[in-house]
């Protein structure tokens, strides 16, 4: 048994004919794309997978597609804007807060959705909003870092960067 | 695997009694989606999402009302809850990460029925109600009879929990939940207690005393034993460390990769100790003495 649906994916529209067990993690990699997801223990525990569902970060794993039907979705594929990188993005670069690599796109997320919730993040807002997310490199220092540079510089802008999407 | 998306509750419980054991409701599928991925899919799926109307937080008549398919995250975020149902906020706030907050629903956690679920205990000394839809109509179960094992409770295959009912506590009264676990919320709970304590009007006794424990039997419990020890005493520093001791003796835990049971019976002890010392002190400024 199969069903239809419509969602939209960083802005762009899609309609796909699925099967209803279809995780909207595989749905995203395999049928549509956005390898930006990453898929890692497959199981909610580690946050790799993470997207904004209606701009509320979710472990996409963990997520029927189905539910998915009528939907916003962003991946991280979907922050930059016109070439140039969101200034979470910047920020981790910058920072060097990134090794492997492999849970970033994760991490990158969640502080979007952070910083969409608030622009003056404590450090136990920052704690939390990341604490779904596993780093097996970085030791999370700097990653920490770049969240906080990223909160200033959005702080410093006008804020469209960020509310402009969300 | 057979799958529908009922519109209405009627719809849902129809299905359900036609497909019996066959079919696996599903809401958030923070729990069922890892099933199927790592154990094996149902025959029939009902995924419940779509029937609306039925994620809410509302006050009525001394009440708080949730609906089922309400995310934790909206529990934690309600003022409504924070400020008449703090020992359910708590819980709500050390549930797992922010993704899984938002995802996973309070009717998923109760259903699921896991001795470790994290608004278990909390609901079970609120002394909350399941409201449950069957295909002849509704029923009232209250949480105290609601849960037979890991995994089982009084809805069965047919039922389906449409609202939670948790009658606000005096206003008196204070309460904790503390959860123990490695990973801090982020972990499954080793020990979960919850305890909530209501003084008499001089505040120098407890006229109620309940203590719920999570993760240390097949299904969460109230330690009624040690309840009973408390009730009507003058909370001192004696009375409250044997009331501790006793709950640990009447909690059953398995020993698993987590922890062993006696590790388990020992932190039940400490943490009900812990959690009436909190509640007491919040009660009346003070600290308990003697
Ligand atoms: C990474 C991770 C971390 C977790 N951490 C915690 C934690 O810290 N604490 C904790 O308590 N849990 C935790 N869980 C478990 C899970 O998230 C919770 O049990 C959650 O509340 C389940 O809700 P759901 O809506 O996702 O349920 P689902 O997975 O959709 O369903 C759970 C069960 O309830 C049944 N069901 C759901 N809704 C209804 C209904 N209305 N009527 C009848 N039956 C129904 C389903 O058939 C199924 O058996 C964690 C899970 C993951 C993946
Ligand atoms: S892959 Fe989804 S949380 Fe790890
Ligand atoms: S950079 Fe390698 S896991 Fe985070």
């Amino acid at each position: 048994m199969s069903l239809n649906i419509r969602l939209v994916v960083n802005g762009t529209r899609h309609r796909a004919k699925i099967e209803p067990s279809l995780s909207l993690l595989d749905f995203l990699r395999d049928t549509l794309g956005y390898k930006g997801a990453k898929i890692c223990c497959n199981t909610g525990e580690c946050g790799a997978c993470t997207v904004l569902f209606n701009g509320k970060p979710v472990n996409s794993c963990v997520v029927l597609a189905a539910d998915a039907a009528g939907a916003e979705i962003v991946t991280v594929e979907g922050l930059a804007e016109g070439g140039r990188l969101h200034p979470v993005q910047q920020a981790f670069i910058d920072t060097a807060a990134v090794q492997c690599g492999y849970c970033i796109p994760g991490f990158i997320i969640s502080v979007k959705a952070l910083l969409d919730r608030t622009k003056n993040p404590t450090p136990e807002e920052i704690e939390e909003a990341v604490s779904g997310n596993i780093c097996r490199c970085t030791g999370y220092t700097k990653i920490i870092d770049a969240i906080q540079i990223a909160a200033r510089q959005l702080q410093g802008s006008t804020g469209l960067t960020s509310k402009a999407r969300s | 695997m057979d799958y529908f998306e009922p519109k209405t509750l009627r719809e849902a419980v129809s299905l359900l009694a036609r497909y019996g054991e066959k079919a696996k409701v599903i809401a958030g599928g923070t729990d069922v989606l890892v099933d199927m991925k790592f154990k094996e899919e149902p025959l029939c799926l009902v995924n419940i999402k779509r029937i609306p109307g039925m994620s809410y937080i509302r006050e009525e008549k001394g009440s708080l009302r949730i609906g089922a398919l309400t995310p934790i995250r909206e529990i934690e975020t309600s003022s409504v809850v924070r400020q008449k149902l703090p020992l359910l906020w708590e819980s709500a706030h050390q549930f797992a990460s922010l993704q899984i907050r938002n995802t996973a629903t309070i009717g998923g956690n109760v259903c699921r029925a896991s001795p470790s679920g994290e608004t278990l205990a909390p609901l079970l000394v609120l002394e909350a109600s399941a409201v449950a839809r069957f295909s002849k109509g509704e029923k009232k179960l209250p949480f105290t009879e609601l849960f037979l094992g890991p995994g089982k409770t009084l809805l069965g295959a047919k039922g389906l929990l449409r609202e939670i009912e948790v009658p606000l506590p005096s206003k008196e009264s204070r309460g904790a939940y503390l959860k123990h676990a490695v990973r801090g919320a982020m972990d499954i709970a080793m020990v979960g207690v919850a305890v909530l304590v209501t003084p008499d009007g001089g505040g120098k006794k407890a006229r109620d005393v309940r203590i719920g424990l999570g993760a240390v039997a097949p299904t969460p419990i109230r330690a009624k034993r040690a309840e009973k020890a408390l009730r009507g005493k003058a909370m001192a520093r004696a009375l409250v460390e044997e009331a501790a001791r006793i709950a640990a003796s009447e909690s059953s835990p398995i020993s698993d990769q987590r922890s062993s049971a006696e590790y388990r019976r020992w932190i039940v002890e400490t943490l009900t100790r812990r959690g009436l010392e909190q509640s007491w002190r919040a009660v009346t400024g003070k600290e308990i003495d003697g």
